[in-house]
């Protein structure tokens, strides 16, 4: 799994690197911790901002308490694969630099300048990463500081999951809402680690359209409700009516993960205003997990 | 195309789909590939032929990965293991490790990913026999 952790220097993304430790200790993946610099920070000079900017200073935090928490002898993460590398100094002048990288498994530190949310989005791209991880102001928002809608431009547009962590809480309980578009193998994956790592309740909510469930519907929620059963995760499953899917998603509590599917055919997208998934985010107390 | 010049491959997981998508790929790509759902019949085939890489999960029924990769790496230690599992803990990866296992993958995983690390397996097996 290759995960891509988008930071800021606030709160809310020491919050959501939190998260990302507790997923790369079970799951022991890539991992890229990313920080954009604004727009207006030159791309073609060494390093585009102070190192006693805040960004930078934040990046230097994130990756030391990853490598704290994960970085000792013997982990895959453990800095003690050594290489010699070839760098550009300036145009015609390369350096060669001894570079240590992760025993086993990658982390990168990774710098881009421009718009943050196309970035992340690019970076995400280019590393073929399943989840990216962002935090984001908590309780009836979802917005970064600059700019505010980094999180609804992350989620509208990522080909891969996105989790947009709220606040540093335990997550007890998982509301994964099924619709009736395509659930992939993927995505079922994403819900068992999270399930699993957190030891929390996982209960499906079947979204039905006009009163009745059509036979189509129950059998795939009762299908995804036995493959969670099978490993062992408890489940419990209902039924809700999808034009009350706001009403039901503003009754969790900030210790529940709300996780839904947001394929192309998703049914949400389909049936409710194009600024649905900027209401739902809002709406949401809790963290939310965009499966793709 | 010489069948016995192909990489072979055996997928062990406990997973019908997991199998069902890996298979067709890894032949694309080129490799023999063999799957397996019951990890005793995957052990019983090890008797029979000699594969260069397995694949394999960790958590199933009856015998479980770890001993399935410890008996893999005791018949033939020439053989890379590539983990793949829905739940790892840093404790089942260093002991992996430990055991010889070439690489660690978590589910969910691309298939580009999967491949990748077949492709350094190989190369470290060929590299590991020159």
């Amino acid at each position: 799994m290759k995960i891509l952790f988008a930071g800021d220097d606030h709160p809310y993304s020491a919050y959501a690197l939190k998260k990302v430790i507790e997923l790369a200790r079970n799951t022991l993946a890539d991992v890229t911790i990313l920080v954009v610099a604004p727009t207006s920070a030159s791309k073609d000079v060494d390093i585009p901002l102070s190192p006693n900017h805040a960004l930078i200073q934040a990046l230097h935090r994130y990756r030391q308490e990853f490598i704290h928490e994960l970085g000792e002898a013997g982990s895959p993460y453990a800095q003690e694969r050594f290489s010699y590398e070839w760098k550009m100094v300036k145009f015609g002048l390369w350096e060669e630099l001894k570079v240590c990288r992760g025993a086993r498994k990658d982390l990168k530190i990774r710098l881009r300048a421009g718009h943050p949310a196309n970035e992340i989005l690019a970076e995400a791209k280019k590393e073929g990463s399943d989840l990216i991880v962002l935090g984001c102001s908590k309780g009836s928002q979802c917005l970064w500081q600059d700019p505010a809608d980094v999180p609804q431009a992350v989620v509208g547009n990522a080909d891969c999951s996105v989790l947009l962590v709220k606040e540093d809480k335990p997550i007890k309980r998982i509301l994964a809402c099924i619709e009736d578009s395509t659930v992939s193998q993927e995505s079922l994956e994403m819900i068992n680690q999270m399930a699993t790592i957190h030891k929390a309740q996982l209960e499906l909510v079947g979204l039905t359209k006009d009163g009745a469930a059509k036979q189509v519907e129950y059998t795939r929620l009762i299908e995804v409700g036995d493959y969670y059963g099978d490993r062992g995760i408890s489940v419990k499953n209902r039924l809700a009516e999808m034009k009350e899917f706001e009403a039901v998603i503003s009754k969790e509590t900030d210790e529940d993960l709300l996780a839904f599917w947001m394929g192309k055919k998703s049914l949400l997208s389909v049936l409710f205003p194009k600024d649905w998934m900027d209401r739902f985010l809002s709406t949401c107390q809790s963290s939310v997990l965009v499966l793709r | 195309m010489d069948l016995d010049k192909k990489t072979q491959i055996l997928i062990l997981d406990d997973e019908p789909i997991v199998c069902k998508r890996l298979k067709p790929a890894l032949e694309k790509a080129g490799y023999g590939v063999e799957t397996f759902t019951r990890s005793l019949e995957a052990m019983h085939r090890l008797t029979e032929k000699t594969f260069d890489l397995v694949i394999t999960d960790l958590k199933m029924e009856g015998l479980d990965g770890m001993a399935f990769l410890t008996e893999v790496k005791r018949r033939t230690p020439d053989t890379e293991v590539i983990v793949i599992t829905g739940f790892a803990t840093m404790e089942t990866a260093r002991e992996s490790y430990q055991k010889g296992v070439f690489d660690f993958i978590a589910k969910p995983f691309k298939l580009g990913e999967i491949l990748d690390v077949v492709r350094k397996a190989e190369a470290n097996r060929r590299q590991s026999q020159s």
